[in-house]
């Protein structure tokens, strides 16, 4: 029955794509993914089109493995489509699940936890599948705004959101730090070094920490993102007047001889007074400290007689399904497993398990996660706190260096030679080199019904008006890297800098007869030729 | 033979003796000195694996409280199926690139044929190619082959193995060093090229035997990069190097694995360690001979 | 054994070339060992030039021998007789029919196997078809309005196509040779048998593979391995050059790759893209390999070579503890070991809390956080590793050296360290010269080192960014792997990294290796 109903539902995909293909040559290459759509109702029929039994692989951090297969266990009990999992729990830790996705979507888990600065790349390769029209209704209703945005690239929601704990604040051991030091930057600092105590806060090796200064003085890093997981601008302004006084109170930290830059909870165990880092080390902290732990917000610093208070980021954690081709069925189900893993009961059963703080509005809401001394103190910091939406995935890695290139400037210039190295690589992201302002190409349709032997094909990147082919200079002219085979009727235009402001010819190109060509542009007079080869 | 000169020399000059016994106390000093430094880092980690008062990383070594629970605890976890597979690798890899390892050295010491030179440059020159870029190559190959995730432990066999006739050049220069007229005189009385090697050059060979074997069982327990890419993060398909690293993944996890993992590493050095040392002479012998020609 | 002076006496007849014998006898010692390094550094273009046309000359005589055998084939063709005909259309055929079963039909096996795997409908036919393009389809989205779904149909895979394509052309190469053995073992067969000879059966050919062609047999697995997991790897590595392989085209799920000629070259060599100056970082990165395999190299073999002669001096006893305690830094994994040392060296590690706790210092020593720091720390801890594999081989040299040496250099009342000097350096330099040089290039690569124990850093600001976050103790090799594993990775990049590194050491390799005395006379030792 399943296998039947599977092979009606892909047909009926199948057509739908088949449709969508023949009828468009917009110049996006959108296809279906029109989240605009009014939400289909499911009838009842396709309920138990579900039904089955699926092996799935799940990737989730250590500590909740045990858990996550209890829920799974409970879902296969308790759900209403007749879906039974066969699940391969694997503990992959929540902040590298990207790195190990990408090296082999295939291999990759169908379900898997996410830390939230890795959506982006993960949307960009397609290892997240968006959710329906009517999934995503009620996720967004249910889950604080904050981590729903963390979960958005445009328009589309492409993820779930599981915890909304991901920033960071203070610990500190009380018998080392007087309680009324813990506001001032310089007072902690200056404790640290009478005390021959290291503060620990990762801003050499972490821009995520990193950032806390800077947000601290006003500056902001915002990313937008279209409906792909593509960047479309950014609007950063750590190179500015706020960015100095910034970096001059991370110069205070990271000149001080105690600064230790690192974010474990060990580090208690090595010397540390302070250490900066989020709920999940509470425990271990606990472990160490003792009565001793004091958890609180991040301290102020001092620059020309004004006070400026640390920011953070203020994260969350995901789960994403993986896009699994043609086994919509399987995918449908996935969906629902997702949606049950992350709904406000199971939420609240991690965070009693595991203290991670629910991302749905009625469980935060719960006495004791208010009251949960860990979340109290992140609570107390997200007054500072930035959202952290969208991040380019280089900007973690352009904006780590800056720690180690403000403790090595010795003046005010030097300071300021960071930011710019800083922001020059970011702005860089975005704008185009000269030699790729001036490179032509072209862009067009070429799809060809007669192939190189014997196949009809469709030619994504040479159809639809998709993508830019580069041309190679020829003397004075441009020409196609190679010769193409060109059927009749195809159209394009070549283009300047991947730009429609400089474009030939206005019309679009025709091509009469089929053929193998070379297209041909003479920048001198702005002609077009083909070239049989 | 240096030795036995020195002896009879400083007999004539007794001057000599009082001198070289200074210079022996100095040397044994530096020795000393050497040998601590050489053996701080292995001492720390053992008394790590030792400390039951807490679990994570501490700014002391000698543990408050000891015991064996360290050890024990590995047993719950899955660190046994990674030993045992990195064995297997290990004992297979070393069988197999040896017999691979021999048959090449003594082909191109041996033989002389049309393509002998050109290949050993053409191997020379595949040599200097960074490798760390075809891992995500042979990654796909092994992935199409079905040897990743669970059945990882073949897949590395196959990759160390393959690869393994191009580190023939230590074993060359060992069997350079045999006198070819061994071979010729069997080939006069009848023996065919297979007997040669079978009855005259491998029984003279035992050192250079040892030295591949022993490297080749080594390099297993060290390989970190490739085998994770390999075991897709799959628990029962790692080896002990990408086992005992996922236990350090996070801070948070450093906190309740660190002694675990220093445990961890002292079974798996022991062994290699120990079999290292009972066989040391013939590692000397072959990597000497070998080194002449390189 | 060789003669132990050999290797001053050939650097000596290397630089005879502008003064004769007796007027670089009279030059002092400064100016002969300036001499000596000049006329050698200035040999390096003629070295170099040597070395493109020795590749020249054997591509053009490569291309010539198969133009020339294809020629001999007509030939063949038009003077065989008919079985030897249809042996070009059916493999093994005159094989068979001359009785020589066993050889014909391996070659028909082949011959099928070859013609099925072309024709399969995702075969050789298909993979050669899509290489040019490197896929035309790209993944498909929809919606799927029943279950209330995206969907993501991914279609062709460019990284697939460029693998089996690659494999394909192997596969074509491996086929048109045995093709051509076929038809040239008709040849000799005809010629045989028009002599009145007798053929080989199957059974003399099964034996000469244990004798005459025992090499064959012998080399028959280990070059497969080759071929499959090394050779073919890098011919890869080497095509991904040629392409936009990254992030944002991974070949599969989001957009396929395609060839876009020397863009990556380009990029490695410009001055501004993305706000890096490439050329300038690579030049840096490379500048710091150099010095670090030169530095990682000289301490470990002085030192070692040091050690060992320690141990072996006379009067010393348990000379096998001293060196049982050295190799146990080989018999450890460097993942424990070199982990363990990163962390020992930390700012609030046991090594600055014994410095402290002695007096020695009053703050903290941030090893890993100073550029220059962190440098000569990764150098000086490579010695804890490096040392125990010279101690090993020089232990051997040094009891190979003839003793009379000494005795007579003894009874002329040489020193201790003229004897060094003069005898065992010598002796060791001219044994060990390939060893260094592999050593040098290994180095050059040492991936283990850098990666446990500082991961590059730390960061050096004005080469991070679209180069992913560049450390001061990046080598080109950990470089191209953070390029690889970074955020935003860039395969393509990274494999122009690669050719470059390969180039970088193949010069190195080929200015030293043929100057190297110990490989001038590969047959003296036999």
């Amino acid at each position: 029955m399943k296998k039947i109903m599977a092979l009606v539902l892909s047909l009926v995909m199948i057509l739908s794509l088949a449709a969508c293909g023949s009828g468009s040559t917009s110049t996006s290459a959108d296809g279906g993914n029109n989240s605009t759509k009014a939400p289909a109702t499911t009838p009842a029929a396709t309920q138990s089109a579900l039904a089955g039994t699926y092996k799935i692989l799940v990737w989730t951090g250590e500590d909740a493995v045990e858990l996550t297969k209890k829920q799974i266990e409970d879902f296969n009990k308790s759900n209403e489509y007749g879906i039974t999992f066969e699940a391969e729990v694997n503990p992959v830790s929540e902040k590298e699940a990207a790195d190990h996705m990408l090296i082999d979507i295939n291999a990759g888990a169908d379900l898997y936890c996410f830390a939230q600065d890795q959506f982006a790349r993960l949307v960009q390769s397609n290892a997240l599948n968006a959710l329906g029209a009517q999934a995503a209704e009620t996720v967004k209703a249910a889950n604080d705004p904050v981590v729903v945005a963390a979960g958005m690239s445009g328009e589309t929601l492409y993820a779930y959101p599981m915890t909304s704990d991901n920033g960071y604040f203070m610990y500190y051991d009380k018998s080392v730090i007087p309680d009324a030091d813990v506001d001032s930057l310089e007072k902690l600092i200056a404790d640290c070094e009478a005390a021959n105590k290291y503060f620990a806060f990762e801003l050499n090796t972490s821009a995520w920490y990193l950032a806390s200064f800077f947000f601290g003085t006003g500056c902001v890093s915002e990313w937008t993102t279209g409906d792909d997981g593509e960047f479309i601008s950014v609007n950063d302004t750590f190179d500015s007047e706020k960015g100095l006084i910034a970096a001059k109170g991370l110069k205070k930290l990271v000149d001080s001889p105690m600064h230790l830059s690192s974010s474990s909870a060990d580090e208690f165990n090595n010397g540390a007074a302070i250490v900066v880092t989020g709920t999940w080390a509470f425990d271990a902290i606990k472990d160490i400290l003792g009565d001793n732990l004091g958890a609180t917000d991040l301290p102020s610093f001092e620059v020309d007689g004004q006070s400026y208070h640390l920011g953070s980021f203020n994260g969350c954690k995901l789960m994403g399904v993986k896009p699994q081709g043609q086994d919509t069925v399987k995918q449908a189900a996935l969906h629902r497993l997702a949606q049950y893993l992350t709904d406000e009961a199971r939420q609240i059963e991690r965070f009693e398990a595991l203290s991670w703080g629910p991302a749905n509005l009625n469980a935060q809401k719960l006495d004791a996660v208010t009251a949960n001394p860990g979340l109290a103190a992140l609570l107390k910091q997200n007054v500072y706190s930035v959202p952290q939406g969208q991040i380019h995935g280089s900007w973690w890695d352009i904006a780590k260096v800056i720690a180690d290139d403000v403790k090595a400037a010795t003046d005010e210039a030097g300071l300021k030679k960071a930011l710019t190295n800083y922001s020059s690589k970011i702005s860089s992201l975005f704008t185009m080199t000269s030699d790729e302002k001036e490179a032509w190409s072209v862009i067009g349709m070429f799809n060809s019904t007669d192939g190189f032997f014997f196949t009809d094909y469709k030619d994504e990147k040479r159809s639809n008006w998709a993508e830019d082919l580069p041309m190679v200079a020829d003397g004075e002219k441009f020409r196609t890297a190679d010769a193409w085979e060109i059927p009749a009727g195809c159209e394009f235009k070549v283009r300047q800098g991947k730009s429609w402001d400089v474009s030939f010819p206005a019309e679009n190109f025709k091509v009469e007869t089929a053929g193998t060509y070379f297209i041909v542009f003479d920048p001198a007079t702005n002609e077009i030729t083909l070239t049989a080869k | 033979m240096s030795e036995l000169n020195q002896a009879g020399n400083s007999k004539k000059h007794m001057g000599l003796k009082a001198k070289q016994r200074l210079s022996n106390s100095l040397v044994y000093v530096m020795l000393v000195i050497i040998s601590i430094v050489w053996l701080i880092p292995f001492v720390c980690i053992v008394l790590q694996s030792f400390r039951m008062e807490s679990t994570g990383r501490v700014g002391y070594v000698i543990p408050q409280v000891w015991g064996l629970g360290n050890y024990t605890r590995l047993l719950e976890t899955n660190f046994p199926r990674w030993y045992l597979n990195t064995l297997i690798i290990a004992l297979v890899v070393a069988i197999l690139q040896t017999i691979i390892v021999l048959c090449m050295s003594y082909t191109l010491s041996r033989f002389r044929f049309k393509i002998r030179k050109g290949l050993m440059q053409f191997m020379l020159i595949l040599g200097m190619f960074p490798g760390i870029l075809g891992m995500i190559i042979l990654y796909r190959v092994l992935d199409d082959l079905g040897l990743t995730g669970l059945h990882a432990v073949p897949g590395l066999i196959l990759v160390s193995v393959a690869s393994s006739g191009m580190g023939y050049y230590v074993s060359k220069g060992f069997f350079d060093t045999i006198p070819k007229s061994l071979d010729e005189a069997a080939r006069v009385d009848g023996a065919n090229r297979m007997q040669v090697l079978n009855k005259i050059i491998l029984p003279l060979s035992k050192p250079i035997v040892i030295y591949t074997v022993l490297t080749g069982f080594m390099g297993p327990w060290a390989d970190f990069v490739f085998a994770r890419y390999i075991s897709q993060l799959k628990p029962l398909g790692m080896n002990v190097a990408v086992g005992l690293q996922s236990w350090l993944a996070t801070d948070t996890m450093v906190h309740d694995n660190y002694t675990l993992f220093c445990a961890g590493g002292v079974v798996v050095a022991l062994p290699v360690a120990i079999l290292f040392m009972c066989l040391q002479k013939y590692y000397v012998e072959g990597v000497t001979g070998g080194a002449v020609k390189g | 054994m060789a003669p132990t002076f050999l290797f001053q006496e050939h650097l000596k007849g290397r630089s005879m070339k502008k003064y004769t014998e007796l007027e670089y006898l009279r030059l002092s010692k400064g100016k002969k060992f300036l001499y000596r390094l000049l006329s050698s550094l200035a040999s390096i273009p003629e070295k170099l030039w040597n070395g493109i046309k020795g590749i020249g000359r054997f591509f053009a005589k490569f291309f010539l021998g198969i133009v020339h055998s294809f020629a001999n084939l007509g030939k063949t063709f038009v003077n065989g007789d008919w079985k030897t005909k249809l042996s070009y259309f059916i493999m093994g055929f005159g094989n068979i029919s001359r009785g020589q079963v066993l050889r014909g039909l391996l070659f028909l096996l082949f011959e099928v196997v070859f013609i099925f795997y072309m024709v399969w409908p995702q075969g050789g036919l298909y993979w050669l078809k899509m290489l040019p393009s490197l896929g035309l389809q790209g993944p498909e989205k929809g919606y799927d309005e029943i279950l209330d779904q995206h969907i993501l149909i991914p279609h062709d895979n460019s990284f697939r196509i460029l693998l089996y394509g690659v494999l394909t052309i192997f596969f074509i190469v491996a086929f048109v040779y045995t093709w051509r053995a076929n038809i040239r073992q008709n040849e000799i067969a005809e010629k045989i048998l028009a002599s009145g000879k007798k053929l080989k059966s199957g059974k003399q050919d099964l034996h000469s593979l244990v004798d005459d062609n025992f090499h064959k047999t012998l080399l028959a697995l280990p070059l497969t391995g080759i071929i499959v997991f090394t050779v073919m790897p890098i011919i890869f590595m080497v095509l991904v050059a040629f392409t936009n392989y990254d992030a944002q085209h991974n070949g599969y799920t989001n957009a396929l790759f395609s060839w876009v000629g020397l863009e990556e070259f380009r990029t490695i060599f410009s001055w501004d893209v993305g706000g890096v100056n490439y050329a300038a970082t690579f030049g840096e990165i490379l500048t710091w390999t150099l010095i670090w395999a030169f530095f990682a190299t000289f301490t470990n073999y002085f030192l070692g070579i040091f050690v060992a002669m320690m141990i072996n001096k006379k009067g010393i006893k348990i000379k096998k503890l001293w060196r049982t305690i050295l190799v146990l830094t080989i018999a450890i994994p460097q993942f424990i070991s070199l982990l363990y040392v990163s962390k020992m060296f930390d700012k609030n590690g046991i090594v600055n809390g014994a410095l402290q706790s002695l007096g020695l210092t009053t703050s903290a020593i941030d090893f890993w956080g100073t550029p220059s720091l962190a440098r000569i720390m990764v150098i000086v801890i490579n010695i804890w590793i490096g040392i125990p594999y010279v101690m090993l081989i020089a232990t051997g040299i040094l009891m190979n050296i003839p003793a009379d040496l000494y005795e007579s250099a003894r009874i002329d009342g040489a020193s201790g360290w003229k004897q060094f000097t003069k005898i065992t350096l010598p002796y060791m330099l001219f044994i060990t010269g390939p060893y260094l040089l592999t050593s040098f290039t290994s180095n050059m690569n040492n991936f283990n080192v850098i990666y446990l124990l500082t991961g590059g850093g730390p960061t050096n600001a004005a080469a991070s960014g679209a180069a992913g976050a560049v450390g001061h103790t990046d080598l080109l090799i950990t470089w191209l792997f953070k390029i690889t594993t970074q955020n935003e990775p860039k395969y393509g990049l990274a494999s122009v990294i690669g050719i470059l590194v390969f180039l970088v050491v193949a010069i190195i390799s080929l200015v030293v290796y043929s100057r190297l005395p110990s490989v001038k006379n590969e047959e003296d030792f036999q």
